[in-house]
This record gives structure tokens, C-alpha cells and sequence, in this order.
């Protein structure tokens, strides 16, 4: 104890040191007015016309800017957001987004959802990067440790806590997360990074954008990482150490003056320790091929093509391997001067083979299976420039229960300029996937746990009522909901009085209902504030006729609240000091206590073309739970990790 | 025994925590000192472009008979929503070309669009500019424009932001038919673009 106490004032001792001397050279090296981007209009003013091309922006993209008109709970995390959270995976990017319940589970393993319903294989969000479904059709959830985007690449992370099923399709139950890498105009030149600490033990990425023609750009790059195994709660290495390397590329070609293509592809190798058993072995390769057509302001049309394949193998437990084959084709036209139709059709194949285990199987191991589908909307402006409705609706057909529609109506209320009021209705369907239908356990009969032959779709009826409003410096959002579920998952003794085997049914009802209020200040010019803050209440029972004793403990872990706060402050015109500050209420149902941790990072940029920066994440605490059962628990340790990219 | 480890561990944890909860408060502390002293570092881009509306008016000549005399405010209008949350008011106060005053005018609706010498036309009138364009061609209206391909698509200037700076995308064509003259000082920052075909 006493070393951990030494450990922790080091730490805290080191980060103030850090601070102060990060702080105290600054007036001391200010450069002369002209190197130095001034603040002001009025000292924007003063500037020739190649000074202002030289000023650094710190933008809000466009689809940020759009916020202020979209009828959901919409966050969106941006590049710059990204760049100063000093997050070195997607899952730690996404705890920018307070709408999210992200907790980490090991030294890989994420449980990540929207209002409620998080678990391991939490199956209620959707996620797509590029366009690409990454949910897995064998639980509907995601595995996180192989998303992994290079962070310096990305424009922008949509996240839509709520259904949007109608536009996004199936398993947008409660949410949405959809990752847009840059174009590769945007990321011409070399990128060189590297560097490591404790957790991240090392970490490197090179990157290259040139062009091959006056209207074709590519980026390629390469990247790894090794990060060192999470903690037991009594503080020793869980075997959970692992390493990965990705490469990949993106070419954006402006085919004509209407018409753009983009070609896009990455690779991945990963290995995971894992106790008394090999390791883990994870690969996989994607491609996507898009196609968008722009003939007119008035309408659009965009195809694509993906083809993913993954493979995992965990030794003594099963191994997957999984090709998945997408086509979408979707239009937006504007049909006189009210109205707005997107439509759209899908679709999509997969061949999935499993490898059982003495341990667990699926059964058949070897399915095709596939997916049509089609969605089509109507924006109505019903007073101009004042009250929109939304009325759409998504029709899917799977083998496992036939046709399935999804229905949403949205009304958005400019009520003035600074601020909207909107409500909405929605229907959306988590479709069943190869565990609820197909899992065994053993994986040899007689059975104790058996996929259900007759499992359909979980149904959600959810209801929202949002209001957002900009006053000066500040914008507000609160958002709240009250959701219905039916036929939700449940575990039923099939053969009472018999505990065994179990039968995965649709026997639960449930309910959830809360709010998530977030917003921004912009203190100073170079001082910036934002908070995020969460209720959430989930009530699930069995139904009349169901033996489920579970009451939604294998559906449901979920934080009644959760309280978020960023701070990002410029110290100089080379200094940047970030910080993360989040509190997380317990998990009662998984005896998960509350916690409060914090993330800071420094930024120095000592020339334009070099950043250094140090991060510290968890500084709180020696190590922390955030997620998971007690007899299983990891523990995440406090980490400290310097970085240095180069950019010519 | 079990739920009574976890409750010693953090309590025999928390002066360590504690303190570095001092230490971080300290830090901001001290971060927010430092903030007094130290100089800005970025601009938004919002400010950015607002201060080269303004600068354009230096650096284009409007055919002599656009005036209404030599005293009448040169107007630089916006069409659509006013993404510059008031700093393009802010960047014009006071400011003056020779003897005329710069004035910010804002407009909902094409048809609005009388007196103006510079025009920004908005992200919320994307899906309309080759309608508005095609209504203003010839007309000596500087036309400006965040949108994609703007300056392709016959509009004079548009703001480009890449690597977080903001760029000139110039349409010289365009700027000769609306019979405006742009400085080659001007001309020489931008990259210059044509429309297809020409």
C-alpha cells in the first residue's frame, strides 16, 4: 500500500511538475507577433492577406454545424476533439461522446452501448466506419480490439444515442456510431509517430499522401502497437498483453466535375496473451469501394461495394472465420421545393465458419446466410424554415424471421434562430444474430444452455423529446427518452423442475427511460469547456409464461448516471493542456462500484511540423473496475505515455 | 472477508488520490495564471474568413457606375444562415473603403439580393447554388462560397480549409463576367481555378 501511495503522490507530483514547467517558458519563448496567430477580429484586422492564410483554424465541421437542425441526440467527436484527447484507440475516442456508456473490461476488451443495454456482446448499436458494418452477425455486437482506425485519419465521429433504425437499418436499436475517415486530399504528405509509457508500452505509425494524377490522392499507411496486460483486482497481470500491426490505404479520385470515387482498404495481425491456454490470434482484411454521383445541387446518388473478412481463433474456447459481403445504393432528390427523399436499397451476404470447442459450439458451425433490404424517407418542410417533419421507414428481410419494418416519424421545431425543440417516434428490431439462435454450451450434449430455434426479433417502441439552444458562447442539448421494449432475450429452463438445459427465449419485457443534457462553453478565446451529464433507468421483468430468473442481469449493466467534463485549454501559442474528468455511477446489477477517474494530456509543438505530447490517463487511481462480473474482473491501471509526430 | 478487502484497499488509497486531486487543481491553477500572460493561439475559422470578406473589398475594383455615389456603403451580404456568429459585424465596425462605409446586410431569399458588392452565400443555400449563380451571373457581385466545386461552378471565390488553414479557390472567368477586377495580389495567394469547358 505504501508503494502504491509512493506511485500515486510521484504521479500527482509529476503532473504538476509537468504543468509548471510546461507553463512558466511561455512568455519567455513568445515569438514576435507575426509567427504568433493573434486572437481577435479586431487583431485579425491587422494582418496582410498571406498572414491570414497562414492563421490556424480550429473549425467545426460542416456536419457539426448541422447539429443545430437534426431531429435526434446527436454528438459529434471532431479531428481536433480527437487529437487532444490523447485516446490511442477508437474505444477510448469514444468516451468524448457523453452519450455513450464506454467502459473497458480488459486490456482489449470494450462494453460499449447508448441508453442502456450494455453488456460483453452488447447488441443494441449500430457501427459503421466508412459505411462498413462492424458489428458482428454472431452476437450483433462489436469486437472492439480489431477497430482499429488510425485516430490522426479520421474527420469525424457521428454518435446518435436513440434508434435510427429507419435511415441506418437494423441493430440501430439505441444508437448509432458512424466513423468518416478523411478524404485523402486532406491528409497529403508524410506522418511520422511514435512513442510508449506504461499500458501503451510502444506505439508507431508512417503514413504517406500523394497524388497520382491532377484528380487522384491516396494515403497508405502502417501502424502497431503493444500494450502490456490489464490488472486482477489484487493487482497482479492478467495475461491479457497483446500487440497489433494494420496497414492499409484510401484513394479518392474526383472522376469528373459531378462524380467522385473512393477506394479504401486495410489489414490487420493481432496476438493476445491469454491464461493457461495460447494465445489469441485475430486477422482480418476489409475493402470498400464507393461510388457518388452529384448531377445536380438537387439530387445525389451513392453506391458501394465492401467486402470484410475476419478471423479470430481463440484457443480452448472457439475460432471464427467470417466473410461478409455488402452492396448499397441509396438517392437523395429534392422533389419540388418542400420536400427532401432519401431512399435506398441493401444488400448483404455472409459465410461464416466456426470452429467449436469442447467448451462451446454453433451450431450448424458453417452458415450463408443474407440480408435485402430497403429504406425509404421523406424530409416535408411544413412551415419554411421553421418546422420540418421527417417520415420514414426501413423494410429488412432476414432468413432467420422474414420481413421486419421500421418505421420512425421526427418533427424539428425552429421555435428562433438560437434554438429548436424536436420530437420523435420510432420502431426499431434487433434482428436475431448466431448466438441467440445457434449457441450451445458445452459444446458436446447434453446440453445445459441451447440456442433458442424459435428466437425472433427484439422489438423497440421509443419515444424522444429534445431542445437545444445557443446563447452567446454556450450551447445547450437535453435530450430525454422513454423506451418500450418487448421480447427482449431470456434465459427459460425448458425442462422445469430441472435447472438445465436452458433455453435462450424471447420471454423479457422491459422499459428504459432518461435524459443526457450536454453542453459547451467557450470561456475564452482560449479556454473551452465541455459537460456531459446522463440519467438512465432500465426495468426489465420476465413475461407471463417465462421461467427467466435473470430479471435482465445478462442484458442490462448499466451506470444510473454518469457525469463527464472536458477542459481544453491553450497555455501559448505552442502549449495546450487537455483534460478529462468523468464520474460513472455503479453497476448494481454486476456490483461494479461507482468511480471518478481523469485523463489530462499536455501538447508542446516546439515547430510546426513536431508535436510532443504527454498523456496520463486514470490518473485517479492505482487501478479501477469499470465493468464485468467479480469472479471474472479486470482492473484498468493508471497510464502515463509520451508521443511524437512529425509532419512534413 | 471478500466485500471487506476492496473497502480497506480504497480507503487506504485515497491520500494518494486525494492528492492528486490537489495536484490537479493546482495545475489548472497554475494553467489559468499562465493564461493571463500568455498569448492566443488560434483563431476560428468563422473569424478567419469574416476579416477576408473584409479584406476582399480592398483587393477587387467594381465597375465605376455600380455606386450610387462615392459615399454609398459597400455592402457585403449574406445569404442564407450567418455562420459568423456576429464577428463579421465585429471585423466591418468602423472599417471604410476611401469614403465608404462597409455594411453587413443579411438575406433570406435570392429576390432580396439588390445593392451588394460582396456576397457569402451560406452552407444553408448548398443545394441552390447553381440556381443562385445562374441568377446573379453577369451582375458585379463578388460571389463567396464554402461549398463544394464553387468556384467550378461559376461562383468567384471559395474558401478552402485544409491542414486547419484557410485557402482562396479564385474563378478569374467568373470574376471577368460579373466585370469585377481582383488584384493580382490577390490572384497570386489563390489557386486558381476554370470552369469545365472553357
Amino acid at each position: 500500500m505504501a508503494s502504491a501511495k509512493r506511485v500515486a503522490s510521484t504521479a500527482a507530483t509529476l503532473v504538476t511538475l509537468g504543468w509548471v514547467i510546461a507553463i512558466s517558458p511561455a512568455p519567455a519563448q513568445r515569438p514576435d507577433s507575426l509567427a504568433q496567430p493573434p486572437d481577435s477580429v479586431k487583431a485579425l484586422r491587422e494582418l496582410t492577406l498571406e498572414q491570414l492564410m497562414n492563421v490556424e483554424v480550429t473549425s467545426v465541421s460542416k456536419h457539426a454545424e448541422r447539429i443545430s437542425q437534426v431531429a435526434s441526440a446527436i454528438q459529434v467527436i471532431t479531428q481536433e476533439d480527437l487529437r487532444h484527447s490523447g485516446a490511442s484507440s477508437l474505444p477510448e475516442a469514444l468516451r468524448l461522446a457523453t452519450n455513450l456508456e464506454v467502459a473497458q473490461i480488459d486490456s482489449r476488451q470494450w462494453a460499449i452501448s447508448a441508453r442502456g443495454f450494455n453488456s460483453t456482446t452488447a447488441n443494441k448499436l449500430l457501427v459503421l466506419i466508412d459505411g462498413r458494418t462492424v458489428y458482428t452477425p454472431l452476437y450483433s455486437g462489436v469486437f472492439w480490439d480489431v477497430q482499429d482506425v488510425p485516430l490522426a485519419d479520421i474527420e469525424r465521429i457521428e454518435v446518435i444515442s436513440g434508434p435510427g433504425a429507419t435511415l441506418w437499418g437494423a441493430n440501430a436499436v439505441n444508437g448509432v456510431i458512424n466513423v468518416t475517415t478523411k478524404d485523402a486530399k486532406d491528409t497529403q504528405g508524410l506522418l511520422l509517430s511514435g512513442g510508449g509509457g506504461s499500458t501503451l508500452r510502444g506505439v508507431g505509425a508512417a503514413q504517406y499522401g500523394g497524388a497520382l494524377g491532377p484528380a487522384i490522392r491516396f494515403r497508405a499507411y502502417a501502424k502497431g502497437f503493444t500494450r502490456e496486460p490489464s490488472s486482477l483486482p489484487n493487482g497482479q497481470d492478467a495475461t491479457d498483453d497483446w500487440h497489433a500491426e494494420q496497414g492499409g490505404f484510401r484513394l479518392d479520385w474526383d472522376a469528373s466535375q459531378s462524380s467522385h470515387v473512393t477506394l479504401q482498404s486495410d489489414l490487420y495481425d493481432g496476438r493476445i496473451s491469454q491464461p493457461a491456454a495460447a494465445d489469441i490470434a485475430v486477422s482480418g482484411h476489409n475493402a470498400i469501394v464507393r461510388w457518388s454521383l452529384a448531377p445536380s445541387a438537387a439530387t445525389n446518388v451513392t453506391a458501394q461495394l465492401v467486402y470484410d473478412r475476419t478471423h479470430r481463433d481463440i484457443p480452448g474456447t472457439f475460432g471464427e472465420d467470417l466473410d461478409a459481403y455488402d452492396v448499397d445504393l441509396a438517392q437523395r432528390a429534392a422533389v419540388g421545393t418542400r420536400q427532401d427523399v432519401v431512399w435506398g436499397v441493401g444488400y448483404r451476404l455472409i459465410n461464416d465458419r466456426v470452429a467449436n470447442s469442447a467448451a462451446l459450439a454453433f451450431l450448424p458451425p458453417h452458415v450463408t446466410r443474407q440480408w435485402f433490404s430497403g429504406f425509404v424517407q421523406d424530409e416535408v418542410a411544413l412551415v419554411p424554415d421553421r418546422v420540418r417533419l421527417t417520415l420514414g421507414t426501413k423494410l429488412e428481410h432476414d432468413e432467420y424471421t422474414g420481413f421486419g419494418v421500421q418505421p420512425s416519424a421526427r418533427v424539428n421545431w425552429a421555435l428562433d434562430t438560437a434554438s429548436t425543440l424536436w420530437t420523435a417516434v420510432s420502431r426499431a428490431l434487433r434482428t436475431p444474430s448466431r448466438l441467440d439462435r445457434e449457441l450451445y454450451i458445452p459444446g458436446q450434449a447434453p446440453y445445459l444452455l441451447a440456442g433458442g430455434p424459435n428466437f425472433r426479433s427484439e422489438e423497440e417502441l421509443a419515444y424522444e423529446v429534445g431542445y437545444r439552444r445557443a446563447w452567446g458562447a454556450a450551447t445547450v442539448s437535453v435530450s430525454t427518452f422513454y423506451n418500450h421494449y418487448h421480447a427482449l432475450r431470456s434465459l427459460e429452463q425448458a425442462n422445469r423442475p430441472n435447472p438445465f438445459p436452458i433455453v435462450i427465449g424471447n420471454g423479457q419485457d422491459g422499459e428504459s427511460y432518461g435524459a443526457e443534457a450536454t453542453g459547451q462553453y467557450r470561456v475564452s478565446q482560449r479556454w473551452r469547456l465541455r459537460a456531459g451529464y446522463t440519467e438512465l433507468r432500465v426495468h426489465i421483468w420476465p413475461v407471463d409464461g417465462s421461467t427467466d430468473m435473470t430479471h435482465g442481469r445478462s442484458e442490462a449493466l448499466d451506470p444510473e448516471r454518469q457525469l463527464s467534463l472536458v477542459s481544453e485549454t491553450d497555455l501559448s501559442a505552442r502549449l495546450r493542456l487537455d483534460g478529462l474528468f468523468r464520474y460513472v455511477g455503479s453497476i448494481a446489477n454486476a456490483q461494479v462500484p461507482a468511480y471518478a477517474e481523469l485523463n489530462a494530456r499536455l501538447t508542446w509543438r516546439p515547430a510546426d511540423p513536431i508535436e510532443v505530447s504527454l498523456v496520463g490517463q486514470h490518473l485517479l487511481h492505482d487501478q479501477h473496475a469499470e465493468f464485468g462480473a467479480l469472479a471474472t474482473r479486470r482492473e484498468i491501471r493508471r497510464a502515463v505515455y509520451g508521443l511524437v509526430a512529425w509532419h512534413l | 472477508m471478500a466485500p471487506l478487502t476492496p473497502g480497506i484497499a480504497r480507503r487506504a488509497r485515497r491520500p494518494a488520490a486525494t492528492r492528486a486531486v490537489v495536484a490537479f487543481i493546482t495545475g489548472v491553477w497554475l494553467a489559468l495564471v499562465a493564461r493571463l500572460g500568455a498569448q492566443a493561439v488560434h483563431a476560428s475559422e468563422a473569424q478567419v474568413k469574416a476579416v477576408f470578406l473584409l479584406n476582399f473589398a480592398q483587393f477587387v475594383d467594381w465597375p465605376p457606375a455600380t455606386a450610387a455615389d462615392s459615399q454609398a456603403p459597400l455592402i457585403i451580404g449574406i445569404l442564407g444562415d450567418d455562420p459568423f456568429n456576429g464577428f463579421l459585424d465585429e471585423a466591418v465596425r468602423g472599417e471604410r473603403l476611401h469614403a465608404r462605409p462597409l455594411v453587413v446586410r443579411r438575406y433570406r431569399r435570392l429576390e432580396d439580393v439588390k445593392a451588394c458588392d460582396i456576397l457569402f452565400i451560406s452552407e444553408s443555400e448548398d443545394e441552390r447554388v447553381d440556381e443562385i449563380l445562374a441568377a446573379l451571373k453577369n451582375r458585379p457581385i463578388l460571389t463567396v462560397s464554402d461549398a463544394a466545386n464553387f468556384a467550378q461552378r461559376g461562383g468567384i471565390i471559395r474558401f478552402v480549409t485544409a491542414k486547419s488553414r484557410v485557402r482562396l479557390e479564385i474563378n478569374p472567368d467568373a470574376a471577368q463576367g460579373a466585370h469585377l477586377t481582383l488584384s493580382s495580389k490577390l490572384l497570386r495567394l489563390a489557386d486558381l481555378v476554370t470552369a469545365p469547358g472553357r
